[in-house]
């Protein structure tokens, strides 16, 4: 006998697990499916961060959390980008925007102007025509910019301890039933998750499992064919370094990846500190040699809470397997090189969410997940393996390693298509759109060979006098926005006096 | 500055003018020079009077004016293809260029549906169509393009004369530069090193030279095919129509939409244009004979004929690659999708529009030319899944085709989907290519696969809840038809055939 799924149980910690509990009491509890969460022990520590993309206030806005809240109590601070400095020796660092104008109908975007403009003399660099990446160098927050051509918004660097207490205390407010344990046993039969055996002896029973336990997996890492498959050999570093470092004043309007001779080191201002996250190849540096390091690469002092862990690359076979779904970090995990963590997540619950299985027992619904997943998977890991395929740090093994490696067709094309004429072809479930390809590439120098044709169709004036105005609106734009620090200050106060008001 | 690239077209027709217009109106004759070499001798195929929306597109970067356009290849509009007898006997249904429900609701609005078909609605799911409701009522505006109202849930394209199409696109290219030569083709001069095509010598003893060859010669294929050896991916056992005879009769109603219909053998089409009605039968030699079908084609007309039945023979697929060497094949020199789904000017278009930014220079970057390659194999892939659809969603017993068809292998790409959609009502989405869910939806629903059973999240809300906003939409949508004007009034207004100097779309709108 099948039936409606009436009871989903979600087993994991921290943010994933809570975003899933909110965003299915939003939705499908209202139907009648029970929500429940089984809390395994945190894996955050102190100094964690979450950094986000500007699509998270979408997710906040659909579950009905206040936006305001993650200003006043989970540190946060808005970011237009990230910069990217070291990666190419001598080269000018370069900021990846958080640009979203949406691409011109006519398929002529303004890059292949760009292109053209540098190859007769224009020696303005590509971000600067980025209204996101002007932002994020001028110190500005990207707000209220819904111009049609030119539009940025900002993304969040936040306290990662505090964003999953305010879930939780959001999705348990808003009725999702939780229970702190860690699991015993996991009883299946065949593909399906009987039942789920916690510490106290307690058994659980659901119609759907979502294991949001983050890389340990600790539901699908016990599901047939659900076997992780490494992306060591095109991503090489396997241990990441957290700690804090002091705050920022005043803070600026971007999270800092610098590389270095092992790997990367981030700087993520939060309001009250710096995240300091360090990912590098484990064979190359001790732990202890790279923490002796890290005051000098990050240029300012690392407090008492550094910690290290291992960072495994790669993405499992199958991350729906009979009544059980992998999301998030459980599914495919790669390290915080360009923030994806959270969208990772996102985009696992918006999937599922459509994907919602109509009734127990067969889940042909689940092949589908699988391949959004893997083609998900495979953009994100492309765009990060860019970085280190694109690096000019000569003379050093590790990076003139990455730079010989081959890398996966579907980069490859990316690489040669955008070499030869400027354009990126896009596949199914990108992460990234053109736009965002085009300035990593063009960040880490990779010129284009040549220019769309019909380029040359507009006129040498026309093109100069467009060329000049969308400068000249990116920095008008720019001068209305708020520094990051008043920014943050308007926000706080209203938030505040609300707060007391709800109690 | 380098020399402009020496861009030769072979064969003039939809695809050789659309070419032509499309090179010459988007790049600057620094860059390119663009020439044609036709034969008034070999006659054009003159593929699809209808269309797909996406032409309109096409039209507006090569800037052409859509009334004088529809005066000159004496169009109508079309809202979607209304396909009758497909599912089973005595079933209709129309595939509408627009959403169903409410705009910006496609996610979750066909779930709403099959529940409150489950609470006792019995609308049919293009009772929510606008563009379906209006084809079907023979109306017809242009829409608004901004804003989620209703007036902008649909969207529409053209039936036209795909002969005075290609005429009028001639006379703009060769108003633009593009030389024109008559002749036919006596021999291709390749280089004897790297095989690409170097020049073409005409009968007249004519030799054209050229730096990038463009076969728009049709079915025969002449350079990609025949000179370049690229083979062919033959796809008649999904798609087993290898004839058509199409036949031209006297004007009757100017419905707002093609006509497919399930015959015994394969389909036949209606296309209303202004002066005529465009008639053809599609049709498998495996499963009649070709003087059956002629005689069954005439029978079927609701108006006099014009002319004598004409014969088209072809097979459904596709050149292994679509560009090789210095070579590209644009229209039926590259492959042929049956216009079930008015897809053949369609591809004409994709394929100019993505050999345009990848135009390469005087040597062919072979990275831009596997670019192309991709992209066109999913256009033709994804066509094909969906026109293999409705062949295969077939519950009639009636004649062997449609036994056939019900039991064929389909590619499991297309397997995935139907089985899908049975289960839960899912419909995955793609990036690139035609056919949005809503299309998709059209033709399962259309043809009698009803889900058994829908997303969760369509239970979210009461069921009487659910049913007064379903009537309140309806009752909007009944109102906002009926205030849409008859189509053949607008089109004498906007661009009868007749008509000099007739209005402008801005002033058309009500």
């Amino acid at each position: 006998m099948t039936r409606r799924i009436q009871q989903v149980v979600i087993v994991g910690a921290d943010a994933p697990a809570w975003m899933a509990a909110a965003a299915f009491q939003r939705s499908v509890s209202a139907a009648g499916t029970r929500i429940r969460v089984i809390e395994l022990p945190t894996l955050l520590h102190p100094a964690d961060v979450y950094s986000a993309f500007p699509e998270l206030a979408g997710f906040h806005h659909r579950i009905g959390l206040d936006e305001d809240l993650l200003f006043s109590r989970c540190k946060a601070v808005p970011v237009a980008g990230r910069r990217f400095s070291n990666w190419s020796g001598a080269g000018a660092p370069f900021i990846h925007g958080y640009d979203r104008s949406p691409p011109p109908a006519a398929g002529l975007g303004f890059t292949q102007l760009w292109i053209k403009g540098r190859q007769k003399g224009l020696r303005t660099d590509f971000e600067n025509f980025s209204l996101a990446s002007v932002a994020a160098k001028a110190g500005r927050v990207p707000s209220g910019t819904g111009d049609a051509e030119l539009h940025a918004a900002f993304g969040y660097n936040l306290d990662a301890r505090a964003y999953s207490a305010l879930l939780r205390q959001f999705a348990k407010s808003g009725g999702v039933e939780s229970k702190a344990a860690t699991i015993a046993h996991v009883e299946t039969e065949g593909d399906q998750i009987k039942a789920v055996i916690l510490d106290d002896g307690e058994r659980v029973e659901a119609d759907l499992f979502v294991d949001a336990s983050g890389p340990r997996g600790a539901l699908i890492g016990r599901m047939p064919g659900a076997d992780f498959e490494s992306w060591r050999d095109w991503l090489p570093c396997d241990r990441m370094l957290v700690a804090s470092a002091k705050g920022l004043k005043p803070l600026p309007a971007f999270s800092q990846i610098s590389a270095f001779r092992h790997g990367w080191i981030g700087l993520f201002p939060l309001q009250d500190r710096t995240a300091v996250v360090a990912a590098y190849d484990g064979s190359e540096t001790s732990d202890q040699a790279l923490l002796a390091d890290l005051p000098a690469l990050a240029n300012m002092p690392i407090g008492g809470d550094a910690v290290v862990s291992d960072l495994n690359q790669g993405i499992r076979r199958r991350a729906w397997v009979g009544n059980c779904v992998a999301i998030g970090e459980s599914a495919f995990s790669l390290e915080p090189l360009d923030g994806a963590q959270l969208h990772i997540v996102h985009y696992c619950i918006s999937q599922l969410m459509t994907l919602f299985p109509v009734k127990t027992g067969l889940f042909p619904e689940a092949d589908l997940y699988d391949r959004i997943l893997r083609r998900l998977g495979g953009n994100l890991r492309d765009f990060q393996l860019a970085h280190y395929k694109l690096n000019r740090r000569f003379d050093m093994p590790f990076w003139d390693g990455r730079r010989d490696a081959s890398v996966p067709e579907t980069l490859q094309r990316k690489l040669d298509v955008f070499t030869a004429r400027g354009r990126v072809p896009l596949y199914d479930d990108e992460t990234f759109q053109e736009l965002d390809w085009e300035s990593l590439f063009i960040g880490h120098g990779l010129m284009p060979q040549s220019y769309d044709p019909r380029v040359d169709a507009i006129p040498e004036q026309e093109h100069i006098a467009q060329v000049q105005a969308r400068m000249n609106d990116i920095v008008g734009l720019v001068e209305g926005m708020a520094p990051v620090d008043d920014f943050i200050a308007g926000v706080n106060p209203r938030q505040a006096a609300e707060a007391k008001a709800v109690g | 500055m380098s020399e402009p690239l020496d861009i030769v077209i072979l064969g003039g027709g939809t695809a050789g003018w659309m070419a032509a217009t499309a090179l010459t109106s988007l790049i600057p004759p620094t860059r390119c020079r663009v020439r044609l070499i036709e034969s008034e001798e070999i006659g054009i195929v003159g593929v699809g009077e209808a269309t797909f929306p996406e032409i309109r597109n096409f039209n507006d970067a090569i800037g052409i004016d859509e009334a004088e356009m529809m005066r000159a290849t004496k169009a109508a509009f079309k809202l979607g293809i209304q396909f009758v007898d497909w599912g089973f006997k005595g079933s209709r249904y129309i595939h509408p260029f627009g959403v169903h429900g409410p705009v910006g609701m496609d996610h979750i609005f066909h779930h709403r549906w099959l529940r409150a078909r489950g609470l006792g609605s019995k609308r049919d799911i293009q009772d929510y169509s606008f563009a379906a409701q209006a084809a079907r009522d023979c109306r017809f505006d242009l829409p608004e393009t901004r804003g989620t109202d209703i007036e902008s849930a649909y969207t529409y394209a053209y039936h036209f004369d795909a002969g005075l199409y290609a005429a009028y696109l001639r006379d703009l290219a060769e108003r633009r530069g593009v030389v024109r030569t008559e002749g036919k083709v006596l021999n291709v001069v390749q280089d004897p090193e790297t095989g690409d095509i170097r020049s073409l010598v005409l009968e007249s003893g004519e030799t054209i030279s050229g730096d990038l060859f463009i076969d728009c010669s049709g079915f025969r294929s002449l350079l990609l095919g025949k000179t370049l050896g690229v083979g062919w991916e033959d796809w008649s056992k999904w798609l087993p129509c290898d004839r058509a005879f199409a036949v031209p009769s006297e004007r009757d109603e100017l419905s707002p939409y093609t006509r497919s219909t399930a015959m015994e053998a394969g389909w036949r089409w209606r296309i209303p244009l202004q002066h005529r009605t465009g008639n053809g039968y599609v049709f498998s030699t495996s499963f009649i004979n070709e003087d059956e079908a002629a005689a069954s084609l005439m029978r079927g007309l609701e108006a006099k004929a014009l002319a004598d039945p004409r014969m088209l023979k072809f097979q459904a697929g596709r050149r292994l690659v679509n560009w090789e060497k210095n070579c590209v094949a644009v229209g039926l020199a590259g492959g042929f999708l049956e216009p079930l789904e008015s897809t053949s000017i369609y591809l004409i278009q994709a394929a100019i529009m993505q050999l345009v930014p990848l135009l390469p220079g005087k040597i062919v970057d072979p990275r831009l030319r596997d670019e192309f390659n991709r992209l066109i194999d999913l256009q033709y892939e994804r066509i094909r899944d969906f026109l293999i659809l409705h062949y295969k969603l077939n519950r009639r017993d009636d004649a062997e085709i449609w036994r056939y068809a019900a039991a064929m292998e389909v590619p499991d790409s297309l397997t995935r989907k139907i089985e899908l959609f049975r289960h839960s009502a899912i419909i995955e989405r793609y990036r690139d290519g035609l056919f949005p869910p809503t299309s998709w939806l059209s033709v399962f629903i259309g043809q009698g696969l009803i889900p058994e059973s829908y997303s969760p999240l369509a239970d979210t809300i009461p069921g009487e809840s659910l049913i007064f906003h379903l009537d309140a939409f309806h009752a909007d949508l009944l109102d906002r038809v009926g205030e849409m004007r008859r189509h053949d009034r607008l089109i004498n207004l906007y661009c009868g055939a007749e008509l000099s100097g007739a209005p402008t779309a801005t002033e058309m709108r009500p």
